[in-house]
C-alpha cells in the first residue's frame, strides 16, 4: 500500500487506526518525561517536547503536550543531526544529543535527544524529545554574554549513548560544568528513559500490525495534512501583507518587519527589514525564529490539523543572516524567546488584513523568565539558583476575553508558589491579577498579574531581567479594541528595570513585577453593560476604566 | 440478610435487591428534580414483589452522581473563598496554561468560585510552617459580616502552606463558627485534600463547599424518606475510593463522592476476581456515554487522589477542575454505544466523544437521531439484534442505522459499502478503548497482556473480546447482572476510609517521632470514621503506604508499608523497594540521588463481603442454542452464520465455539471466531481465546 494506488476499505481504517494510535505514542513518550524529569519548569510546567519522526528525518507526529518552540526546531532537528552522524553509522542502542542553539531549540539549555528505532537491523524511524535544563554551565540564565561560547558548554552531535552503553565522558562534563550537576544528569537522562518508552510502543504498534516500515503510514499522514494545509490556505485570498513591531531590546528598541505572500496554496515570510543582531543574548537563531513564526500562522488559518512536517512544510519563513530573528554563530542567544515569541503577533498582525474579524488581539508576548538566584551570606544562606515564569494576558479573541495570566504563544504554565517556596528560599508576597491591564474592547484582553518576591533568609537576590519585555508598549488590539497595559518591573528600594542586565533585590527587599495584559478586539462602546458590570464588581476593572473608557453611566 | 443498593445515574437508576444471596434487580428512568423518588419507587417496587417491607431491609447502599452533576450544571451553594493575602486569584489563574495548543479559542473552566466571593485575610507561613503573620481577630469578624451580607452558604479557607502547619486555618475556622450562622458551611483545605501545591487543593476544598449544602441535604432527606418508610437498618454511601462509608462523613466530605458510580463497577470486579481466583483483572464497563477502564490486583483496585471533574472543553485533559480525594484509579473514554460516528474536518474517520444520548439516540432508535452511533454499527453488522433490546422496551430499525452510516461515513469517506464503515466504526472506537487501557497500564507499570477482562455495562460484553484481541489478552469474562453492574457492586464493597498527608522530606533525614505521631493521628482518623459502621465483632484492618521520589524530581512512586515506618531499618527497607519499583516502572535507577518521602497514605477497612456461589445447574442440562444469525467477520470480509444463545440457557461443561452471540435482557455478548463460551460455577460466562493449533 503507498500514497499511489487506492487504498482498500481496511487499509483505509487501518491508517486512520494507526495515526491516532502513533500520535499517543508521542503523548506517552511526553508524560514519561513529566514523571520522571527534575527541573521544576519541566516537571511542574511542562517545557518540552516528543514527536515521532519517520526513517527520512520527518515528524510524522507530536505530543499535545509541548510547547512551539520545541517542537517545531525538532521537526528540523532530526535532519540536522543526522547530516553530522549519519544514519547508516548508527547502530541499535544508540542515542544522539545536542544543546547546539543552531541544531536544536535556540539556546544553550535545551537538550535534544534523537533515538533511532530499529526493526529488522535497519532504521524505520526516531523518537526525538527536547527540554529545558536548568543550569549547564556558563552565565547560567542572562543576556550578559557576549558570546554564545560565554552563555554555556556547548556539546556538537555526539552519542549520549553507544550501542546500549552509556557516554560517561559526555554525562562527566555536563556533571562538572553545571551549577545543580545531579538534575542536568537526570533531566538528560529522562530524555533518554523517554525516547526509550516511546520506542517500546513504537515497536510494539508495528509487530501488532505486521509493519517493517513506517514510510507508507508516513505517506498517508503527510498527503492527508498537506492537503488539508493548502485547502485551508487555498481559503484566504492571495496577496502581500505586512506588520512589524518594535520591542524593547536590550537596552535600545529593535524593529521586527514581516512581508507575508499568501498564493498556491502556500504562506511565504520574508522578515528582512528587521533590526541587525545585537550584542547581547536577546537574539534568536532563523530556526527558533521559523518555529515560532510558522506556530502563528498554523493557529490562524489550520488549527485542526495535526502538527508534522506536511503541515509545516507549506509554512516558509526566510531572512538574511544577520539579523536579529536569523542571528548566526557565535551570537549570544539565551534569551531568544524574547524575539521569537513576538514572532506570532506579527504574524497574525499579517493574517488580520487577509481574515478580517478573524484574529484575535496582540498577547504579552514572551514568557517572563523569573530567573533569580542568592547571593551566598554564610552559612545561613547559601547561594541558589531558581527558574520560574511569570505571565501576563492573551489578547481578547473574536467571540470572548482574552485568557488572564495564561502563556501565549508558548505553552509553558507556572510552578505553583508553595512548589516555588519550597525548592528555593524565596518568599511570594503577592501574586494577584492586575487591574485595568488588560486592553478595552467589545471583549476585553486577558488581565496580566502582579507579583512580589523577596528573600527567605537576610541575603541579596540577583535577578536577570533578561525576559522583561513590553515595558515600553503594551500588546495591540484589533478591530478598534484598546492595547493592554505594558509590562512593570521594579525594586522596592526605589530602581526601576528599564534594560535586560542582571539587577540585585538589597536584603530585606522585594522584586515588584506587572506583566503586560492582553489587547482588547472591537470597540470598548460595543461591550455589554452587564460584561462591564461584572468586570467592576469582580475588581479586573477599575471604577475609572469603566466610566471613562466603557461609558458605564 | 437482606440488602438494598441504588445506583443513579444521569439517565437510569439501577436498583439491586440482595436476599439469602439471590439478587433481583430493576431499572428505571432518573428523576432529575428529586433523584430519591426514583429510587424509592424502584426499591418499593423489588421490596413488595418479594413480599417483604422496608423493614427487612438491613442496609441500604447508595452511589450516585449528584454531586458530579451539580459542579456539572453549577448549581451548587453560593460559595465563598478565603485565603492568604496577596493571593486572591490563584483558584482563577489555575496552572496559568492552554491545555490544547493550536486552539485560540478555547476556554478554561470557570471557576467555582467568582472573584467577587473570594476574599484574603493578612496571615502568613512560610515553606517549613513558620509563621511569618498571624491573622487578627478583628480582621475575620470583619469579613464574617461581609459574608452574612453577600448571603454566602459556604466558605472554603484554603491558605499556603496550610498542609505544613494548619494553625491559622483551624483558627480562623473557629472564629467563623463563632461569627457566622449556623448553617453556613465552612470547609478547609487542611481536612479536605491536605496536599501540596496550592491550586489543587483550594480547587477541592471549594467544590466540597459547593457541594456540601444539596449534599447534605439530599442525603438527609433520602435517609428520612426511607425510614419513613419503616427501614430501620444502616444507610451507607459508596467513595470515589471504593469503599462505604457513613451518612454523617459522606455529608462532611461530600466531594469524596464524585465518582461513586464507576467505583461500584470497580467493586464488581473485585468480587468477581475472587469468585474466579484471577490475580490480574481488568474491570472494564461501558455504557452509553463513556468506557471506564480500571486495574485489580489480587482483587484490590488501584487507586489515585489526582482526578478531574466537570471538563469543559471537549473532554480534555486539563480542561476540568482538579479534584484531590481518593478515587480508584481509572480513565474514562468518550466511548459508548451512543457515541457519533463522522468524517472529521481531515477526512478522517472519528468515533465520540459526543453522543447521541438517549434523545434523540442512535439513528436506530428511531427518535430523530440522525447521526450514527456504534449502536448503530453494531446493528449493521448483525451484533445487536433488532428486536429485544432493552429488555424489549424499544424495537430498532436497521434501515435507518445503515442510510445514517452511509450517508456520515461510508460515502465520505470512500468505502464501499455500509457494512465496511461499520466495521471501522467499531474498529476506531474499539480501538480507542484499547489505547486508552495500554496507555493506562504503561502508567502504571502493568503487562496487559497479563490481564483477564471483566466487562459490564449495556455495551461493554459486545465489545470487550475485541479489545482482548487487540491487547493481546486471553480471557474475558461476563459477570452475572452484567447490566447493572455498579449497583451489584454497591453490595461487595468493604466499609472502607483513605487518609492522606504531605510529609516531604529527605529519606536520610526523617522526623521518625513525628511521624509515629502522623501515623497514629491517620489510623485514629480513619478508624473513627469506619469501627462505628461495622457489625459488632467485625474486624478492620489498617493498610499503609508511602508515595517516594528522588529528590528534584515531582512524580512519586506509591510502595506499600508492611507495618508503620518507626525505625531507621524500616526507612533503609521502604528506600530499598522504591529503588526495585523505580526500575521496574521506568528501566532505570539514578545512582547517588537521594530518595524523598513525599506523602504517606492510609486506609482502615472492614471486611469484603462473603461470596456466595449460585445453586448448582442440573448435571444432565445441555446448552440451548436458538437458532443462528448471520454476523459481519471484518478478517473474512463477509457475514458469518453464528449461534444465538440466550444466557439462561447455557449448562456447564463442553465449551461451545463462536462465533456466537450470547444474549440477555440488558445486554448481548459477542463471541468471535477463534473464541469458546464456558459457564462458571459462579454463574459467570468465560470467553477463551482457543489455542491456534
Amino acid at each position: 500500500m503507498n500514497a499511489t494506488t487506492p487504498l482498500s476499505d481496511a487499509d483505509i481504517i487501518a491508517m486512520n487506526v494507526l495515526w491516532n494510535r502513533l500520535i499517543s505514542v508521542s503523548e506517552e513518550q511526553a508524560n514519561a518525561l513529566l514523571r520522571v524529569a527534575f527541573g521544576a519548569i519541566v516537571r511542574e510546567s511542562g517545557d518540552l517536547s516528543a514527536g515521532v519522526f519517520d526513517a527520512e528525518g520527518r515528524m510524522m507526529a507530536q505530543a499535545v503536550t509541548g510547547t512551539p518552540g520545541h517542537v517545531n526546531t525538532m521537526a528540523r532537528s532530526v535532519c540536522a543531526m543526522l547530516e553530522h552522524i549519519p544514519a547508516d553509522t548508527l547502530v541499535e542502542g544508540d542515542v544522539l544529543v545536542t544543546n547546539d542553539p543552531w541544531l536544536g531549540a535556540g539556546h544553550v539549555f535545551d537538550f535534544v535527544v534523537v533515538t533511532p528505532a530499529f526493526v529488522n537491523g535497519r532504521i524505520v524511524g526516531y523518537l526525538a524529545s527536547t527540554c529545558h535544563v536548568v543550569d549547564i554551565g556558563g552565565l547560567g540564565w542572562s543576556a550578559e554574554g557576549r558570546s554564545v561560547q560565554e552563555e554555556g558548554v556547548l556539546f556538537p552531535v555526539m552519542k549520549l549513548r553507544k550501542a546500549g552503553v552509556l557516554n560517561e565522558d559526555f554525562l562527566g562534563i555536563v556533571t562538572a560544568n553545571s551549577r545543580i550537576p545531579r538534575e542536568a544528569r537526570g533531566d538528560i537522562i529522562s530524555l533518554m528513559s523517554c525516547n526509550d518508552e516511546g520506542l517500546k510502543r513504537l515497536l510494539d504498534l508495528m509487530a501488532e500490525y505486521e509493519l517493517t516500515s513506517l514510510q507508507p503510514l508516513a505517506a498517508f499522514i503527510f498527503e492527508r495534512s498537506a492537503t488539508a494545509t493548502r485547502e485551508a490556505i487555498a481559503r484566504l485570498p492571495a496577496g502581500i501583507y505586512s506588520a512589524d513591531t518594535t520591542l524593547d531590546g536590550y537596552d535600545a528598541p529593535i524593529e521586527i518587519r514581516a512581508r507575508m505572500t499568501i498564493g498556491d496554496g502556500v504562506i511565504e515570510v520574508d522578515l528582512a527589514g528587521s533590526s541587525p543582531a545585537a550584542p547581547r543574548g536577546i537574539n534568536c537563531p532563523l530556526g527558533y525564529s521559523q518555529a515560532y513564526a510558522s506556530f502563528g500562522i498554523k493557529v490562524a488559518v489550520a488549527p485542526h490539523v495535526p502538527n508534522n512536517h506536511a503541515s509545516l512544510e507549506a509554512i516558509r519563513i526566510t531572512a538574511p543572516s544577520g539579523l536579529i530573528v536569523s542571528a548566526e554563530r557565535p551570537a549570544p542567544v539565551t534569551a531568544r524567546h524574547v524575539v521569537g515569541q513576538a514572532l506570532p503577533d506579527l504574524m497574525l498582525g499579517c493574517l488580520a488584513q487577509a481574515m478580517p474579524g478573524q484574529i484575535l488581539a496582540e498577547s504579552a508576548g514572551a514568557l517572563w523568565v523569573l530567573a533569580i538566584s542568592g547571593e551566598d551570606a554564610g552559612p545561613e544562606a547559601r547561594s541558589f539558583a531558581s527558574l520560574n515564569v511569570a505571565l501576563g494576558g492573551m489578547g481578547a479573541r473574536p467571540a470572548s476575553d482574552g485568557l488572564s495570566t495564561t502563556a501565549f504563544p508558548s505553552g509553558v504554565g507556572v510552578v505553583s508558589v508553595e512548589v516555588a517556596e519550597s525548592v528555593a528560599p524565596l518568599i511570594y508576597e503577592r501574586k494577584e491579577f492586575a487591574p485595568d491591564s488588560g486592553g478595552a474592547g467589545k471583549w476585553r484582553g486577558g488581565l496580566g498579574q502582579e507579583i512580589r518576591i523577596r528573600a527567605a533568609k537576610d541575603q541579596a537576590l540577583i535577578v536577570s531581567a533578561a525576559a522583561f519585555e513590553r515595558l515600553r508598549r503594551g500588546a495591540e488590539g484589533r478591530e478598534g479594541g484598546l492595547s493592554g497595559l505594558p509590562g512593570a518591573a521594579r525594586i522596592t528600594d526605589g530602581t526601576e528595570i528599564t534594560s535586560k542586565g542582571l539587577y540585585r533585590v538589597p536584603p530585606g527587599e522585594a522584586l515588584v513585577l506587572r506583566t503586560p495584559g492582553g489587547g482588547g478586539f472591537g470597540p470598548a462602546t460595543e461591550r455589554g453593560t452587564e460584561r462591564v458590570e461584572d468586570d467592576l464588581r469582580r475588581g479586573m476593572i477599575t471604577q475609572a476604566v469603566a466610566h471613562e473608557i466603557y461609558g458605564l453611566k | 440478610m437482606t440488602r438494598l443498593a441504588i445506583d443513579i445515574g444521569g439517565t437510569f437508576t439501577d436498583v439491586v435487591l440482595e436476599r439469602e444471596g439471590a439478587i433481583h434487580s430493576h431499572k428505571l428512568l432518573t428523576t432529575p428534580a428529586a433523584p430519591e423518588e426514583a429510587a424509592l419507587e424502584g426499591s418499593a417496587f423489588l421490596v413488595s414483589e418479594l413480599g417483604l417491607s422496608f423493614a427487612d431491609v438491613r442496609t441500604v447502599i447508595h452511589g450516585t452522581t449528584l454531586a458530579t452533576n451539580a459542579l456539572i450544571e453549577r448549581r451548587g451553594a453560593k460559595t465563598a473563598f478565603i485565603t492568604t493575602e496577596g493571593f486572591r486569584d490563584i483558584l482563577e489563574m489555575a496552572y496559568e496554561k492552554r491545555f490544547e495548543q493550536y486552539d485560540t479559542d478555547l476556554q478554561l473552566p470557570q471557576a467555582l468560585v467568582p472573584r467577587e466571593l473570594r476574599f484574603t485575610l493578612r496571615e502568613r507561613i512560610a515553606a517549613d510552617g513558620r509563621v511569618l503573620a498571624a491573622p487578627d481577630r478583628e480582621d475575620v469578624r470583619a469579613l464574617a459580616a461581609r459574608l452574612c451580607d453577600e448571603g454566602v452558604e459556604a466558605v472554603a479557607v484554603g491558605f499556603l502552606h496550610a498542609t505544613v502547619n494548619p494553625a491559622h486555618e483551624k483558627l480562623v475556622h473557629d472564629w467563623l463558627r463563632e461569627d457566622l450562622p449556623a448553617k453556613v458551611t465552612i470547609c478547609l483545605s487542611c481536612e479536605v485534600s491536605p496536599e501540596i501545591r496550592e491550586y489543587e487543593r483550594f480547587s477541592t476544598t471549594c467544590a466540597n463547599a459547593y457541594v456540601r449544602p444539596l449534599m447534605a441535604h439530599y442525603l438527609h432527606r433520602f435517609d428520612a424518606a426511607l425510614r419513613e418508610r419503616g427501614f430501620a437498618g444502616q444507610f451507607m454511601l459508596m467513595l470515589s475510593g471504593g469503599g462505604l462509608t457513613t451518612l454523617e462523613q459522606a455529608a462532611r466530605i461530600p466531594i469524596r463522592l464524585v465518582e461513586s458510580g464507576p467505583a461500584g463497577g470497580v467493586a464488581l470486579g473485585a468480587r468477581v476476581a475472587r469468585e474466579t481466583d484471577e490475580a490480574k483483572l481488568l474491570a472494564f464497563d461501558m455504557g452509553g456515554t463513556t468506557a471506564k477502564i480500571c486495574f485489580l490486583e489480587d482483587a484490590v483496585p488501584a487507586t489515585t487522589r489526582r482526578f478531574e471533574v466537570a471538563r469543559a472543553w471537549r473532554d480534555i485533559k486539563g480542561s476540568g477542575l482538579p479534584v484531590r480525594v481518593p478515587t480508584t484509579e481509572l480513565v474514562e473514554i468518550g466511548a459508548g454505544g451512543g457515541s457519533i460516528a463522522r468524517r472529521d474536518a481531515l477526512g478522517r474517520l472519528a468515533v465520540g466523544p459526543e453522543s447521541a444520548s438517549s434523545v434523540p439516540g442512535p439513528a436506530c432508535y428511531a427518535l430523530g437521531g440522525a447521526m450514527p452511533a456504534i449502536t448503530d454499527a453494531n446493528v449493521v453488522l448483525g451484533k445487536i439484534r433488532p428486536e429485544g433490546f432493552a429488555g424489549g422496551k424499544i424495537t430498532l430499525q436497521p434501515e435507518l442505522a445503515t442510510a445514517a452510516i452511509e450517508e456520515h461515513v461510508a460515502t465520505p469517506l470512500g468505502l464501499s459499502s455500509a457494512e465496511w464503515a461499520a466495521a471501522g466504526i467499531l474498529e476506531v472506537g474499539e480501538e480507542a478503548m484499547a489505547n486508552a487501557a495500554r496507555v493506562h497500564a504503561i502508567e502504571q507499570g502493568k503487562d496487559v497482556t497479563r490481564y483477564t477482562i471483566m466487562a459490564s455495562g449495556g455495551a461493554g460484553p459486545l465489545h470487550a473480546v475485541r479489545i482482548a484481541e487487540k491487547l493481546g489478552i486471553a480471557r474475558v469474562i461476563i459477570p452475572t447482572f452484567a447490566g447493572v453492574g455498579s449497583a451489584l457492586g454497591f453490595l461487595s464493597a468493604p466499609v472502607a476510609y483513605e487518609v492522606a498527608r504531605s510529609t516531604l522530606a529527605p529519606m536520610e533525614r526523617l522526623d521518625l517521632n513525628r511521624l509515629a505521631m502522623l501515623q497514629e493521628e491517620m489510623r485514629r482518623e480513619a478508624s473513627a470514621v469506619v469501627l462505628p459502621a461495622l457489625a459488632e465483632g467485625e474486624p478492620a484492618t489498617i493498610s499503609l503506604a508511602a508515595e517516594l521520589r528522588y529528590s528534584g524530581q515531582g512524580h512519586a512512586l506509591r510502595v506499600p508499608l508492611e507495618k508503620p515506618l518507626a525505625n531507621p531499618a524500616d526507612a533503609k527497607a521502604l528506600e530499598q523497594a522504591f529503588i526495585t519499583l523505580y526500575r521496574e516502572t521506568y528501566g532505570t535507577v539514578l545512582e547517588n540521588n537521594p530518595v524523598e518521602l513525599v506523602a504517606l497514605s492510609l486506609i482502615c477497612r472492614g471486611p469484603a463481603a462473603p461470596l456466595v456461589e449460585a445453586p448448582a445447574a442440573d448435571a444432565g442440562k445441555q446448552t440451548t442454542i436458538a437458532g443462528t444469525v448471520k454476523v459481519f467477520d471484518p478478517v473474512r470480509g463477509e457475514f458469518v452464520e453464528s449461534a444465538l444463545v440466550p444466557r439462561e440457557g447455557l449448562a456447564p461443561g463442553q465449551p461451545l465455539p463462536g462465533p456466537a452471540l450470547v444474549s440477555e435482557a440488558q445486554t448481548t455478548a459477542y463471541v468471535p471466531t477463534g473464541w469458546a463460551i464456558t459457564l462458571h460455577p459462579f454463574g459467570h460466562v468465560i470467553l477463551d481465546r482457543e489455542v491456534r493449533p
